[in-house]
């Protein structure tokens, strides 16, 4: 299925590759960097391309490319959804997925994909199960290894591939019971010029970490389960449960996993927790203009907003911005023309604001719309959906766990035209 | 860098990895081994020390196993003669107490890729697959396949198959999937696994054990067990039900898939599953990773052209945002003018008309386009939003705009006025090459409502010389003697000038030739121009201007979850079709040559065109000579060998067909003319052997199928099977081209 594997970083250079089957030729990868060439920027890189003898799929993350290379016709999304979980297992052993963390983990990332695929097909993908397989590197582990000498390497067979349900290993013990729920909301939305919302969203997704003894069965009600679109399951989750009576019923995998991703998409139940009054305008004939944006809090439920950060990309004959913010800092970068704004937190007894005069280039057209904001931030203690986890029981087992949710709201991919 | 003193670095880890003192600190020991690795790793060649890691790999600690074994399998095909050697140590640690270990070392040896490493494998493997470690047999399982592409030839181990096939009820479920996936690449040859009922069933049953890449992987294998009741096939669909709702993307698409083939008599149950996974085919269009997003998209187009309406109501959800990547964007806005309607149109098209500004000019001329298809059923609204962009005396914006209108007017005469209203002062603003065609072909054809018409043209014809596009230079030429029928007084002498240019100085033969041509047009006399240039304008026949029909979800559900919708059917058949003719070799012209005439071949005819030089039976003699009376007489005095119907939706082009069966050498004989109802032909064919083959088509178009009867002098049911296929493999060839 997958042939091999070529890690590559925005400059080019194929610092990693990795084959399962024949080896394959670098000089695949020319059809990449020409295709690369070909859109100018590397966010517009097609994640599909196809060459004389084989399908190229990549996925671009954390700045760099993921290629697999493919030479029989598959089901795209399973390649793409594949590497993703890749680059997620090298994120969670090294702390982040950069060109660095994997040059210098090198030997476990070759020992990680190794396990991974066998002949190019998926074997042991589940964080649980791998890091049984192989031990993440700490710091901690490294200096305890280098005394004693001992290796990173699991002696035995993880238990897990022996229980009767895939994802839970058997015989798992811990001495404090704990079982975590994260509720994390993301919106999307694109407000137009008048302030009047043309499209949102909510995406959201319950993360759970749950270190129970023995084989926990698990049931999570929710106060208001009808709230929820679109949901996907993890495939622990019995679905005929949840179709009949709306409750989570599940036994968990060990650790941190995702237990299910949902939509809540009617408008009239996204609450847009922000709004921005602006006013930029570009004179005609004239070799500068006026910049001045406002953000308060609208439908906060009366939450403080915090991590507010406006980005916007300005016109290309912008040459360069002078600018006062009320609060927060600002940077304008006049190669890529990318104005940032970390504005922090919103205090609504006085608003932050910030205003100025951008420079543009002389004698160039005034350039024909304005730019969008981007604009990010974050809301803890809420589910912006209203969502409320009534209660979770457990069976099963004996002891009584300790049981925790927390709520968190964020901006997805939230725009604002001007 | 390394790269410089590569020997130097080999000398000394070789010193090192000798050096008893090292060797008796394990610690220190496992250090070495790792630089080799990462010298390796970074491409120096460390094939030097072979022997010395070779002796590393007698060691108890795992670690040390591990990157050793990865040393071998990386340098074993350079140093098979060295390899051998390591092949004892592994030998051992197949049998090692540890599993773990043995399934290392298993996995290793069969990764070793040298000749002659096949003898030494076996037996571990056939040890490996009754293993009592499920990850073992996990390992031996694929090592089946592994030793099966070693030994390079198509012989079937049958036995080694029987005892994959009953490891598919191994408890373990990785080891099923591993089975099938092993299965799948040693019966290549034979077309691959077969699923039975007991098989089909008993992976049904432990589906909601796999993990996702299993149930994706199943769900794909399951598409080619075919339910013997209805009531075997509504049990199966309940029992996927769940998995419609997975949380991975690719097993929806996978049930998805599996849902629409099973159920292709059923419409109204297609209908229902598109119906389900819309949320999660939007939930995916709007996914993190902008690369599921991409294929997500592709996969919503699709559906959208069998249910034009399926996703009218979430149009805002195919809105662009700024910072999305450009293919997702253009994707976006396939999918809005796809899906526009009634009730959405006014958002679809403000939405649209802010991307016409956008910066990216690529991305500007995808939307104005957008809006130019829009305008084929919503003409008022468009027209005038692309005359105010009109305004915006944009270059990248009026070439398009142009072209989007020359193609309008074709569609959709009614927008002419309209159209003929806003064209004036955009001359300036055109510079490339396309743009400048359609403006003056628009001048051109409808010059006559244009005032100015004459004297924009006289622009072009006054800088003819430094007009860099001989395209651009015909296109006045052909716009300028239209215009001159209907404005003659105006257009007289420039045209005068323009030929006497393009005859005696122009240097582009094309221009040169059609110059030539027209001036001897007008010596014939103005008339003669008139029926020339003014004929009926388009042939109904090629079906542009009729809106591309519904297609049935049956025409594209067994190329969903494929690469298919994301290249486009048309594309994909070229690109395929490159890979398959690769497969094929050259020696191949009859095939080959028979490929490129067509420019789609389906992905099953593909496997057949192949398959028919394979066998080598069936060689069709170039030029047949044969008379109709000859033909008739044969014809009537044999028995019709074999009978069979193919189904044709439509219309069909008898040329086309002809032209078609001439490439594999089949001779038409007679057919009605094109048009007749029924139809008919008379083929005949002979091979190398001498055995004739004579065919009669009846296309009856009220059943939508056609008939094919073939007769043959000499009884031989190989070559008819061959010669049926051919047949079968240019007529849908055709079907498709014209689909």
């Amino acid at each position: 299925m997958i042939h091999s594997l070529f890690l590559i970083n925005c400059s080019g250079d194929i610092f990693l590759e990795k084959h399962w089957k024949s080896v394959v030729s670098q000089s695949v990868c020319d059809y990449f960097f020409e295709a690369q060439e070909k859109a100018a920027d590397v966010e517009n890189v097609p994640p599909v391309i196809s060459t004389p003898h084989h399908y190229l799929i990549s996925i671009y993350r954390d700045k760099l490319f993921f290629v697999s290379v493919i030479q029989t016709e598959v089901p795209p999304l399973f390649v793409i959804e594949f590497l993703h979980r890749v680059a997620d297992t090298f994120q969670d052993y090294f702390g982040e997925c950069s060109e660095a963390a994997i040059k210098d983990n090198v030997v476990i990332v070759y020992e990680l994909l190794e396990e991974m695929l066998d002949n190019g097909f998926p074997l042991a993908t589940e964080s649980n199960i791998l890091k049984e397989l192989i031990k993440p590197p700490t710091i901690l582990r490294s200096v305890v290894n280098s005394i004693t000498g001992s290796s990173n390497v699991g002696d035995t067979l993880p238990t897990g591939q022996l229980s009767n349900i895939p994802w839970r290993r058997a015989g798992v013990k811990y001495t404090n019971n704990e079982a975590y729920f994260d509720v994390i909301e993301e919106i999307d939305a694109i407000i137009d010029k008048s302030g009047s919302t043309v499209f949102a969203e909510i995406q959201g997704v319950i993360d759970a970490c749950i270190k129970l003894s023995g084989m926990p069965d698990l049931s999570l009600s929710f106060m208001n389960p009808r709230l929820l679109d679109d949901v996907s399951f993890h495939p622990c989750i019995r679905f005929k449960r949840w179709e009949s009576e709306r409750v989570l019923s599940f036994i968990p995998p060990d650790g941190n996993f995702r237990l299910i991703s949902y939509r809540v998409s009617s408008q009239n139940l996204v609450a847009i927790p922000v709004y921005v009054k602006h006013s930029i305008s570009f004179k005609e004939n004239s070799s500068c203009g006026r910049f001045d944006i406002t953000i308060g809090p609208k439908q906060n439920m009366g939450k403080t907003i915090e991590g507010i950060t406006v980005t916007v990309h300005m016109p290309k004959v912008v040459l360069n911005m002078n600018l006062t913010p009320t609060q927060g800092s600002y940077t304008f970068d006049p190669v890529t023309k990318v104005l940032t704004w970390d504005v922090g937190k919103i205090t609504p007894q006085k608003l932050p604001s910030l205003k100025g005069l951008v420079n543009l280039q002389s004698g160039a057209p005034k350039p024909e719309e304005n730019p969008s904001l981007n604009i990010q931030f974050k809301i803890q203690q809420l589910a912006i959906s209203g969502l409320k986890v009534n209660r979770l029981d457990m069976y099963g087992e004996k002891y009584k766990p300790f049981k925790g949710v927390k709520y968190v709201t964020k901006a997805g991919k939230f725009q604002v035209r001007t | 860098m390394p790269y410089l003193g590569s020997e130097d670095v080999v000398k000394e880890l070789k010193k090192a990895l000798c050096n008893p003192h090292i060797q008796a600190d394990r610690l220190r020991y496992r250090n070495v081994i790792q630089r080799v690795i990462r010298y390796m790793t970074q491409g120096l060649d460390m094939s030097g020390v072979f022997m010395e890691m070779v002796k590393a790999s007698a060691t108890v600690d795992i670690v040390q196993k591990k990157l050793v074994y990865l040393y071998m399998c990386t340098y074993a095909p350079l140093k098979p003669d060295l390899a051998l050697l390591a092949i004892n140590t592994l030998c051992k640690d197949c049998s090692d107490p540890n599993p773990m270990v043995r399934g290392l070392a298993l996995r290793s040896m069969c990764s070793l890729r040298m000749p002659g490493v096949q003898e030494y494998i076996q037996q571990p493997i056939l040890n490996g697959l009754r293993d009592k470690a499920s990850y073992v047999r996990r390992v031996a399982v694929l090592g089946c396949a592994k030793m099966h592409n070693l030994h390079g030839d198509s012989e079937v181990d049958g036995a080694l198959v029987n005892e994959l096939y009953s490891l598919l009820r191994d408890q373990d479920p990785i080891v099923v999937v591993n089975c099938l996936r092993s299965l799948e690449e040693i019966l290549k040859q034979e077309g691959g696994i077969v699923i039975n009922k007991p098989i089909a069933h008993h992976l049904l049953n432990r589906m909601s054990k796999l993990d996702q890449w299993g149930q994706a992987e199943v769900l794909n294998f399951l598409l080619r067990y075919q339910p013997r009741s209805e009531e075997e096939l509504f049990d199966i669909l309940n029992l996927l039900d769940s998995f419609l709702k997975s949380g991975s993307p690719g097993v929806v698409m996978g049930a998805t898939k599996l849902f629409l083939i099973l159920a292709k008599k059923f419409p109204h149950v297609q209908t229902d599953v598109l119906v389900r996974v819309k949320g999660p085919l939007l939930a995916a269009c709007s996914s993190e990773s902008r690369e599921l997003c991409f294929v997500a998209l592709c996969h919503v187009r699709q559906i959208l052209h069998s249910l034009p309406g399926h996703f009218s109501s979430h149009y805002k959800k195919f809105f662009c945002s700024y910072s999305e990547p450009h293919y997702i964007k253009l994707q976006k806005v396939e999918v809005l003018c796809e899906l526009v309607n009634d009730e959405n149109v006014q958002q679809v098209l403000e939405e649209l008309r802010g991307y016409c500004t956008d910066v990216s000019a690529d991305f500007a001329q995808a939307a104005i386009f957008a809006i130019g298809s829009i305008a084929r059923t919503y003409t008022d609204q468009c027209v005038q939003i692309l005359t105010e962009l009109l305004g915006l005396r944009q270059e990248h914006i009026t070439t398009v705009v142009v072209q989007t209108f020359r193609d309008l007017v074709w569609l959709c005469p009614q927008c002419t006025e309209a159209v003929c209203q806003a064209l004036p002062g955009c001359e300036e603003n055109i510079q490339d090459s396309e743009g400048k065609q359609a403006l003056i072909w628009l001048l051109g054809v409808h010059g006559e409502r244009i005032p100015n018409a004459p004297y924009v043209l006289e622009d072009f014809v006054e800088n003819v010389k430094s007009e860099t596009f001989p395209a651009v230079k015909m296109e006045l030429l052909t716009a300028l003697l239209r215009l001159f029928l209907s404005r003659p007084a105006e257009c007289q002498d420039m045209l005068g000038r323009l030929l006497y240019y393009c005859i005696e100085e122009e240097k582009d033969m094309a221009v040169r030739d059609r110059g030539l041509f027209y001036y001897r047009l007008l010596l014939v006399g103005i008339d003669e121009v008139k029926r020339i240039l003014c004929s009926p304008k388009s042939d109904p026949t090629l079906g542009l201007l009729e809106d591309p029909a519904e297609r049935p979800v049956n025409s594209w559900a067994s190329d969903f979850n494929t690469l298919v919708p994301v290249y486009g059917k048309s594309r994909w058949a070229t690109i395929s079709k490159c890979h398959g003719a690769e497969r094929c070799g050259p020696e191949l012209p009859k095939t080959s040559s028979f490929a490129a005439s067509g420019p789609l071949i389906p992905e099953e005819n593909k496997e057949r065109v192949q398959e028919v030089p394979d066998s080598g039976t069936l060689m069709l003699v170039p030029n047949l000579q044969l008379t109709a009376d000859y033909f008739e007489k044969t014809w009537l005095s044999l028995k019709v060998a074999h009978q069979q119907v193919l189904p044709w939706q439509g219309e069909f082009h008898p040329d086309t067909l002809q032209m078609a069966l001439q490439v594999v050498n089949i001779q038409t004989i007679a057919m009605s003319r094109a048009g007749a109802r029924p139809w008919k032909a008379y083929l005949s064919a002979q091979d190398d052997t001498g055995c004739l083959f004579l065919t009669e088509l009846l296309w009856k178009p009220e059943n939508s199928e056609m008939q094919i009867s073939v007769k043959q002098n000499e009884t031989r049911t190989e070559t008819l099977k061959s010669f049926i296929s051919v047949l079968e493999t240019v007529i849908g060839t055709i079907e498709e081209i014209k689909s």
